[in-house]
């Protein structure tokens, strides 16, 4: 004990150490009225940090060339002590966290918190959520199964549809023709590197928003009050509000264990929910197999395509729907966030999801 | 209330005890997968006995091979007469390189100086080569 | 077993495991439309496991399947329809063990006086996996007693019995991502082992050599039985840390309700 405070003595004699926990931690306050899904932020953080340790793991055994990948993936669910762990959590994990992303993007939408002055809290956001999806394309080929390898020709043959540049759209990127060794390459270095580099960057970026703007009350409950909306910046206070540590940091972790309980349940019990039948059978660049599909994920956008009777149009109607998401503070523009006085919102954010939902389940089973 | 304060502390660090049990536990849980999934394995290339074709090795020449996981040498001094060393160099773990016109091995980092034997013969070397039994099956050689 | 004929069968498994899907050829798209004798076959073949596995109309008639002039030509290599008696030469150009002990067994010896050929149990163009039903007494009886059929079936039933179960396990423990290439290629092997031996049909022969193939099949079936442990054990593992997860997270919501009511309290 004495020696702990010693060692922040020395240290906050220099750095003023104890000054920036406070101001980070107790004295960081959250509105009372604070909820459950404010701690999917913190979900998906510990998840992509699961991600990071399980993907670390996987790239010490992992071969990225198109002769060996498939077997050096089968070694690691085989071979190497507790590579099928480390590969399941890695697989079922990714599936999670755009589930997290999902949730906590509707929740931002259901609450309002994407107004005004935080419409670069949801850019950066919904970048992420993006950013995530591409994780999970560029991951999908890294095996070299027949999954991969038709469900990337698939989802990269999709970018024919622009108009003019389509086509070279298309091989680059691949590298090529078709899908291949450069294929592989390319994507290996997204995955690993690249996308992992910007996601820190980004999340970086993301929180640092939410910590300059503070946290937003939920629009509910006899304490809300609408904050005028201002031309300078302001930091929203609470100074009635409850200290981040620990207060809400115990809730965050508890939230966080059970989250990882469920994935820990897949992983154990249910793994081939996400690992269908052709993920199991090497990548043959000859015979497409029957009825591929893309991951659940990718779904709305696979039926979209199918529904358009041109390519081209399906694509601008994906497009023209991923932009107004992501301008949707700009869109959206009332400063009113409690959602039973925000009815036209309403409507649309719960078609919204029917739709999504809907197209889902008409391309899962057509 | 001070006192129902004082149950709440108590209760809470009973709880945060508890809460640290969990998490040592679920971190042995993680960490034991972790420490084996990186731990050396065995492999197949760390067989027992390695068999050499006799007449890779020529009458006063060296032959490099891997034993056990690491580079090693076989010699043939005098027809019929092998010698199976470690080619780690006892100094600083450089590959000992056969001068075949002095029948020496010389470690080109620091100069050791060892003898057909695997004996120190100069330089910094503490110690001798390890030696590894040999034995003759028709035409090959076993080492190990 | 015979190390070649292992290695063989494996080559064969491993063409096999490939989804392959016959093409649509010449014959198919001619004979598709036909009417009657001349069609029948296409929808035939359509179910049986020959398609499944990509074999189509010219890997067993011959022929020329992407040229409609000479599809039927003899120089292409068109065989068309073999006679009665040549049928088991015809099905045994791919299964030769099958043929042989075939050849060799009363059935065959019987051929030249009509004795059955391969197509009178197995079907010709609607040919689908072979299972013990085959042998039943309505279809033995067309041409001799059930009661030496009954008794040959009771001698390879339970062996049948077991390659079935091991085919379904296997196949699961393919289903989780184990590496299941060489027991299945053990399994494949035996079966056609087993499977060629059956065309005898000699009770003796079958009672004989029956316990070997039961040896076999009780090494694969142990090593499968090991596997299944290991995963049972994970999963038993896997719970215990799902519940402690799960105490974790309902010990760190307590600690943020003590919390909670002090904010309450506080207020």
């Amino acid at each position: 004990m004495k020696i702990k405070k010693m060692a922040i003595d020395w240290l906050d004699s220099r750095l003023g150490v104890s000054e920036l926990l406070h101001q980070q931690l107790g004295g960081y306050k959250l509105p009372r009225n604070i909820n459950t899904w404010y701690a999917l932020g913190a979900v998906i953080m510990a998840l992509f940090g699961l991600q990071f340790l399980t993907g670390i793991l996987l790239l010490i055994y992992y071969v990225p060339d198109t002769e060996k990948a498939f077997a050096s993936v089968t070694m690691i669910m085989n071979e190497v002590p507790f590579g099928w762990l480390f590969r399941y959590l890695h697989v079922v994990c990714s599936n999670l966290i755009i589930v997290a992303l999902l949730l906590h993007m509707m929740s931002v939408m259901f609450m309002g918190s994407y107004k005004r002055p935080r419409e670069l809290t949801w850019i950066s956001g919904f970048t992420l959520l993006n950013m995530g999806l591409v994780f999970c394309l560029t991951g999908y080929l890294l095996p070299w199964s027949q999954l991969s390898f038709w469900a990337t020709t698939v989802a990269t043959d999709a970018a024919g549809a622009v108009p003019v540049v389509g086509e070279y759209l298309v091989s680059f990127l691949r590298g090529g023709p078709s899908v291949g060794a450069a294929t592989l390459g390319r994507f290996f270095a997204l995955h690993v590197l690249v996308l992992p580099l910007a996601l820190m960057g980004l999340v970086g970026f993301h929180l640092f928003c939410v910590r300059r703007n503070g946290i937003s009350q939920a629009p509910f409950g006899k304490h809300y009050r609408p904050v005028e909306p201002s031309d300078t910046f302001t930091h929203e206070e609470h100074h009635d509000g409850i200290p981040f540590y620990p207060n809400y940091t115990s809730k965050e972790l508890g939230v966080i264990f059970f989250a990882l309980a469920i994935l820990v349940l897949i992983t154990f019990y249910a793994p081939w929910l996400f690992i269908p039948l052709d993920a199991l059978v090497p990548a043959d660049p000859f015979v497409t197999p029957d009825h591929i599909k893309p991951e659940w994920y990718f779904l709305w956008a696979y039926q979209t395509l199918k529904i358009f009777p041109s390519e081209f149009l399906g694509l601008a109607v994906q497009g023209a729907a991923m932009t107004f998401l992501a301008l949707l503070p700009f869109v959206d523009r009332g400063p009113e966030r409690r959602p039973g006085k925000r009815p036209l919102f309403l409507t649309c954010y719960l078609l919204g999801i029917l739709l999504f939902v809907g197209i889902s389940l008409w391309g899962h089973y057509s | 209330m001070s006192q129902a304060t004082g149950k709440g502390k108590e209760r809470r660090t009973f709880l945060g005890v508890l809460l640290g049990g969990f998490s040592v536990a679920l971190g042995a849980a993680l960490g034991w997968p972790v420490f084996k999934f990186l731990a050396p394995r065995a492999g197949a290339d760390e067989a027992q006995q390695v068999k050499i074709p006799r007449d890779q090795v020529a009458i006063g020449g060296a032959h490099f091979f891997n034993f056990q996981g690491r580079p090693a040498v076989i010699l043939q001094p005098e027809a019929g007469n092998f010698v199976a060393l470690s080619a780690v160099c006892t100094h600083l773990g450089c590959i000992v390189k056969w001068e075949n016109d002095k029948g020496e091995f010389l470690c080109p980092c620091h100069g050791g100086q060892f003898s057909a034997s695997g004996q120190v013969l100069g330089g910094p070397p503490p110690k001798p080569l390890d030696t590894y039994p040999v034995a003759v099956v028709d035409q090959d050689i076993m080492v190990g | 077993m015979n190390r070649l004929f292992l290695g063989w069968m494996i080559l064969v498994l491993l063409l096999w495991c490939g989804p392959a899907l016959a093409q649509d050829t010449v014959c198919v798209q001619c004979h598709g439309g036909l009417d009657g004798r001349l069609g029948a076959p296409v929808g035939q073949w359509e179910k049986s496991i020959h398609a499944a596995n990509g074999i189509s109309c010219h890997d067993c008639h011959g022929g020329d399947p992407s040229d409609f002039a000479m599809a039927m030509s003899p120089e292409r290599g068109f065989i068309g329809v073999p006679g009665y008696e040549e049928v088991p030469a015809f099905c045994g150009r791919c299964h030769l063990g099958v043929r042989e002990d075939y050849e060799k067994s009363a059935h065959g010896e019987a051929l030249a006086n009509g004795g059955p050929n391969c197509v009178i149990c197995h079907g010709n163009h609607e040919v689908v996996k072979a299972s013990i039903d085959l042998i039943n007494e309505q279809d033995c009886t067309r041409c001799h007693d059930y009661e030496r059929a009954a008794e040959v079936k009771g001698v390879i039933a339970e062996t049948e019995a077991k390659l079935q179960s091991l085919d379904l396990s296997v196949a699961s423990l393919h289903r989780v991502g184990i590496d299941v290439e060489r027991l299945s290629g053990e399994l494949f092997s035996t079966r056609n082992q087993f499977r060629r031996l059956f065309h005898t049909v000699n009770v003796e022969k079958l009672q004989q050599q029956r316990s070997a193939f039961d040896s076999d099949l009780a090494e694969i079936g142990a090593q499968v039985g090991e596997i299944e442990n290991q995963l049972s054990q994970r999963k038993l593992i896997g719970g215990i840390i799902v519940v402690l997860l799960v105490l974790a997270g309902c010990v760190a919501l307590l600690i943020r309700q003590t919390y909670h009511s002090e904010e309450e309290a506080g207020e």
